[in-house]
């Protein structure tokens, strides 16, 4: 893997060889003019947002397994750290985490895991499109709201940008990163060149005609856009991608979300200009035979947090710089259903993983599962809007400190989740 | 099911009464869509029969006076009403005559033979939205479907996924059920084909541009059984014509009504509920509890922010509510035939709802046992006690009418037509024909095509195109045959516009800076390439037959050729003079050359000639920048 340097040089060279024109890469000369990148190589935090689709059983992650109700209400589902089979990691006398989690465990032992319990929206929504659009908006009674936060957070960063600032590694833009300010979605990185597969004749030929007509059209944005795609295209070098290798010893799952990470993670190691990632984790609306120790959702949640392991592992000398957190729709009925799942609820948990969380806690207001203390009777209630854990991360590690234009209409108050 | 108490509720009642249903109900709106439009046209041809419309009658494009040619005319008028000029298009539109053209693009009414067959195996295009909800079954539908006929539940199976899928398959296919996959792709591959190919390509354009005004997504599990005909019924048959029955058709579509949850917002301020047993019943939604209940402000606060007045158009939080309220009890009727809220639907119907005031029209059901009947303020209008159905359908149309509304829509088309950002002056033009026509679109297009600003040169070529716009501009620019529509949605969706999947009910935002960035800028290169050079499957081009197969001589003189094909009435001196020195490069054309030399020892040799190098020619040119504008 080539770091930042290394790639100068032998970007230099590449560039040299095919005679396209060029040294610094023109956003960072601009930021460098401009005054704004102070040092336009240095490392930046970086956020890493998963968005668990489909609703995460938040109550069978992390059980408050000393809640007699729970037991009750999931005859077949419940799981605790006394059980023999599928024995959960105990978190802190209350909370335990499902054994499929064990790639994560270390994380909260470190102290640098922190589960927010009870999180959610406070709209009531139990439909999956509209309780993720209101979430990845941020504004969780408004529809209309065009931008998403992650986007809005990168407005807010306050410093020049490359094109590698937002990256969602999905095929479409997720709505979390709709907005005014540019965001790439890319599935996969090796498709960030002008592919001449298949085409015998001449790459050079076409690389230079573009980078040419792009450089000579009136078109200021185009013009821009053309210079930063050559740039980007040339530091993304296709064969640094191809042969990438993880730190020693590191093996992503072969899943959506470990190749996710895996790219999330050269973006990084490449120093792009990467702040705010976005990853997508799906398979969790578990309505029928969910499981317990083993099924659906714990392999669903070995794979999560297997990738997430990886991914830290893999971040080697960035960890410092890296936030990882996790987000889903809404949480699952605190009872079992007739098919041995569980319904659509209301809050969930999420994980926060950095070396600047203030991990090995459960932040949670969650008081009991007795009927008269669940929302409608049935679910788990929203006792911490899920704003409140979203801003104590971009203020903290991101330093965004405008939660006004980050969450519109919001006056809550924010977790405090990160050290310092 | 909440809806099947709620309609026993309505059922129970002592009173009831029978008598004729709505008529509409039983229409043929199809039908009645063709004749408004072919009326519509009609009036556009002779005079305008709405108020104030008389300035409007007829078309005489002042091009001259700033200084066109016919044939720039020609070019611009392409450029911006349609999805790009096929070649020698310029030439026929000058010849037709440039008002002529543009009157018969307004009227949109061209037999369109070229579209009619291709279009001629798709299954789903006439089909109603029940048929649809009945026939193309969603993932949950299916599911149940192998659960009633017996085989395990599709969620549970862990195994061999791909013997269950087959044998659910077979399944439906014998009781001729179809996966909802099949409609989605007719619905994408029909809007590639209409654009591509349409002669009444305003039209297409406009129904673009509508549907993005009026969004409704895919990706919301609820209504993508309904976004065909959403376009075809509430969309397309009123994209030149009056605005305010545009809003209101959408307003009434199952599409939107949920898509922005206005099916589930009810009220309990009304007469006809039995407050007692309503109590019950609750309790027992609340158990199920899969929908909110209540008012849901959704929609009543993007038909204000979204579709009529603007987020500064002047309403309030409390308008906001009061609308909501107006339109409590828009709803859809059961249209599943084993909803279990379907035969009380029927019975109901029989005897008109017991005359109190429920509304079936089509797939539309006004449920007045869920409408709010208590007085309300909107924008500073009283709405009296019990104002039924007829309150919503005066609000819409007062938002409709409303000045905010003329200016809102008339920048929104000024934006899509002229530049990213249209002078005060021509949408204040724009608007005061809007208002004066009762929002009469065709109206608003003439005033907009006869202004200055138009015309002005700095608005050429300042607008970007969409990736949509882009890759159907490409198909005609080269006549290209397209087999696999998928294929152009595929790339579409690469260059960063998923159509029909746009999440918010914004639409695609419509300015350059969404459009153009890093990683969609190099695929839209990338997309010159591969199409020009024929690796996207299922298109086929023919470069040589533009030329009338004549082969061009050097790559020099490939590049002069094909600008003026792709872009015609473009200055191309600039681009020839810096290309020309990379494509006749010494070196480049000794790689060419050792190219084909190695290709030629290859096992499979791929025929290198005149033939590669022209089509990468012609890549370069649709990757350019001169043709991502319009």
């Amino acid at each position: 893997m080539t770091n930042r340097r290394a790639f100068m040089k032998q970007g230099a060279m590449a560039l040299f060889a095919s005679g396209i024109v060029g040294g610094i890469p023109s956003f960072i000369a601009r930021a460098a003019d401009a005054n704004k990148l102070f040092m336009p190589y240095k490392k930046k935090k970086v956020l890493v947002c998963i968005f668990q689709r489909g609703a995460m059983d938040g109550l069978m992650a992390v059980s408050p397994y000393t809640d007699p109700n729970l037991k009750q209400m999931r005859p077949t589902l419940f799981m605790s750290p006394a059980a023999t089979e599928g024995k959960q990691f105990d978190l802190d006398g209350r909370f335990g985490l499902h054994p499929a989690f064990d790639a994560l465990y270390p994380f909260f032992k470190e102290g640098r895991l922190a589960i927010v319990h009870g999180v959610g929206s406070p709209n009531n929504t139990r439909s999956h499109f509209d309780a993720q659009d209101y979430m990845e908006s941020g504004t969780p009674f408004n529809k209309g709201t065009a931008s998403g936060w992650l986007n809005r957070a990168v407005g807010l960063l306050g410093h020049d940008a490359t094109p590698f600032r937002a990256v969602s590694i999905t095929s479409a833009l997720p709505r979390s990163l709709y907005g005014d300010n540019e965001a790439v979605a890319i599935n996969n990185l090796q498709d960030f060149a002008l592919q001449m597969k298949g085409n015998p004749i001449a790459p050079n030929m076409v690389a230079g005609s573009f980078e040419e007509l792009y450089d000579q059209t009136t078109n200021k944005l185009l013009n821009r856009a053309g210079k930063e795609s050559f740039d980007a295209m040339k530091m993304l070098n296709v064969n640094n991608i191809k042969n990438y290798q993880p730190t020693a010893g590191v093996v992503y799952p072969n899943s959506p979300l470990g190749n996710s990470l895996k790219q999330i993670a050269v973006l990084i190691k490449m120093d792009v200009g990467l702040e705010v990632a976005f990853a997508e984790s799906g398979g969790w609306d578990t309505h029928f035979n969910q499981g317990a120790a083993s099924g659906t959702f714990s392999r669903n949640a070995k794979d999560f947090s297997d990738s997430i392991a990886a991914f830290w592992k893999d971040m080697n000398a960035y960890q410092d710089d890296v936030t990882l957190m996790t987000m889903t729709e809404f949480g699952r009925t605190a009872a079992q259903n007739g098919t041995g799942g569980t319904d659509h609820g209301r809050a969930s948990c999420a994980f926060i993983i950095g070396n600047d969380v203030a991990g090995g806690k459960v932040y949670n207001n969650i008081k009991s599962l007795a009927k008269e203390d669940l929302e409608d009777g049935r679910d788990l209630p929203v006792s911490i809007d899920f704003r409140a854990s979203f801003s104590s991360v971009a203020n903290n590690h991101l330093k965004i400190n405008n939660n006004s234009v980050l969450f519109p209409d919001w006056d809550g108050y924010t977790l405090n989740l990160m050290k310092g | 099911m909440t809806f099947a108490n709620d309609l026993c509720l309505a059922l129970i009642k002592p009173f009831l009464s029978f008598s004729v249903l709505s008529k509409t109900y039983s229409m043929n709106w199809r039908r009645m869509y063709k004749r408004l439009v072919a009326g519509v046209c009609l009036t556009l041809v002779f005079a305008f029969s709405e108020k104030g419309a008389e300035n409007y009658r007829s078309v005489r494009i002042p091009y001259k006076k700033y200084g066109y040619t016919d044939r720039q005319a020609a070019a611009r008028l392409l450029d911006r009403f349609s999805f790009g000029a096929r070649p020698g298009e310029v030439d026929a539109v000058v010849n037709m005559g440039i008002n002529k053209w543009f009157e018969q693009q307004l009227a949109g009414d061209d037999a369109d033979t070229a579209v009619t067959s291709r279009l001629a195996g798709f299954k789903t295009l006439d089909l109603d939205n029940e048929t649809i909800v009945n026939t193309y079954l969603d993932g949950g539908q299916i599911n149940r479907f192998g659960i009633k006929n017996g085989l395990p539940n599709g969620d549970t199976i862990q195994g061999d996924k791909k013997a269950y899928q087959e044998r659910v398959r077979n399944l439906m296919q014998q009781m001729g059920l179809k996966p909802l996959q099949e409609l989605q792709n007719e619905l994408i591959n029909q809007k590639i084909i209409r654009a591509a190919y349409s002669n009444n390509q305003l039209h297409e354009v406009l129904t673009d541009f509508w549907f993005n005004h009026f969004n409704v997504s895919l990706t919301k599990p609820q209504c993508q059984q309904f976004i065909l005909t959403y376009e075809r019924d509430a969309i397309r048959p009123y994209v030149t014509g009056n605005f305010s029955e545009m809003l209101l058709a959408t307003a009434k579509h199952p599409a939107m009504l949920e898509f922005l949850d206005n099916a589930s917002s009810v009220s309990d301020n009304n007469k006809l509920v039995n407050k007692k047993v309503e109590a019950v019943v609750q309790q027992q939604q609340a158990a199920q509890a899969r929908k909110v209940q209540g008012l849901n402000e959704n929609y009543a606060r993007e038909i204000m922010e979204l579709h009529t007045l603007g987020v500064d158009g002047g309403y309030t939080q409390a308008d906001v509510t009061s609308v909501a309220r107006a339109l409590t009890g828009w709803s859809l009727r059961p249209l599943a035939k084993d909803a279990p809220a379907r035969n009380l639907f029927e019975k109901g119907l029989q005897n008109n709802f017991g005359n109190r005031g429920f509304i079936v029209e089509k797939d539309f059901f006004f449920r007045a046992d869920k409408h709010d009947d208590d007085p309300k303020t909107i924008l500073g209008k009283d709405f009296p006690t019990n104002g039924g159905y007829k309150e919503g359908e005066e609000v819409i149309t007062m938002l409709a009418k409303h000045p905010s509304t003329a200016q809102f829509i008339a920048k929104k088309i000024a934006t899509r037509f002229v530049s990213d950002t249209p002078s005060v002056s021509l949408v204040n033009k724009m608007a005061e024909t809007f208002r004066k026509t009762d929002g009469n679109i065709k109206a608003v297009l003439i005033t907009m095509v006869n202004d200055r600003e138009f015309w002005n040169q700095k608005s050429v070529r300042e607008k970007v195109k969409s990736p949509f716009e882009l890759a159907i501009s490409a198909i005609r620019a080269t006549n290209a045959d397209v087999q696999q529509p998928v294929q152009v949605f595929n790339w579409v969706n690469k260059m960063g516009q998923k159509i029909y999947y746009y999440q918010a009910p914004t639409g695609f935002p419509d300015r350059a800076s969404y459009w153009i960035n890093t990683g969609a800028l190099l695929n839209r290169m990338n997309f010159g390439l591969a199409f020009a050079t024929q690796k996207i499957p299922g298109i086929k081009i023919d470069l040589a037959s533009l030329n009338n197969n004549h082969e061009p001589e050097s790559a020099e003189d490939a590049l002069k050729v094909y600008s003026n094909i792709f872009l015609p009435e473009r200055d191309h001196t600039e681009n020839l003079k810096r290309l020309t020195t990379i494509v006749t490069d010494r070196s480049v054309v000794q790689k060419i050359n050792d190219a084909a030399e190695k290709n030629k020892e290859a096992a499979t040799p791929v025929a290198i000639n005149n033939h590669s190098m022209i089509s990468q020619v012609a890549g370069i040119i649709i990757g350019s920048p001169e043709f991502q504008r319009k």
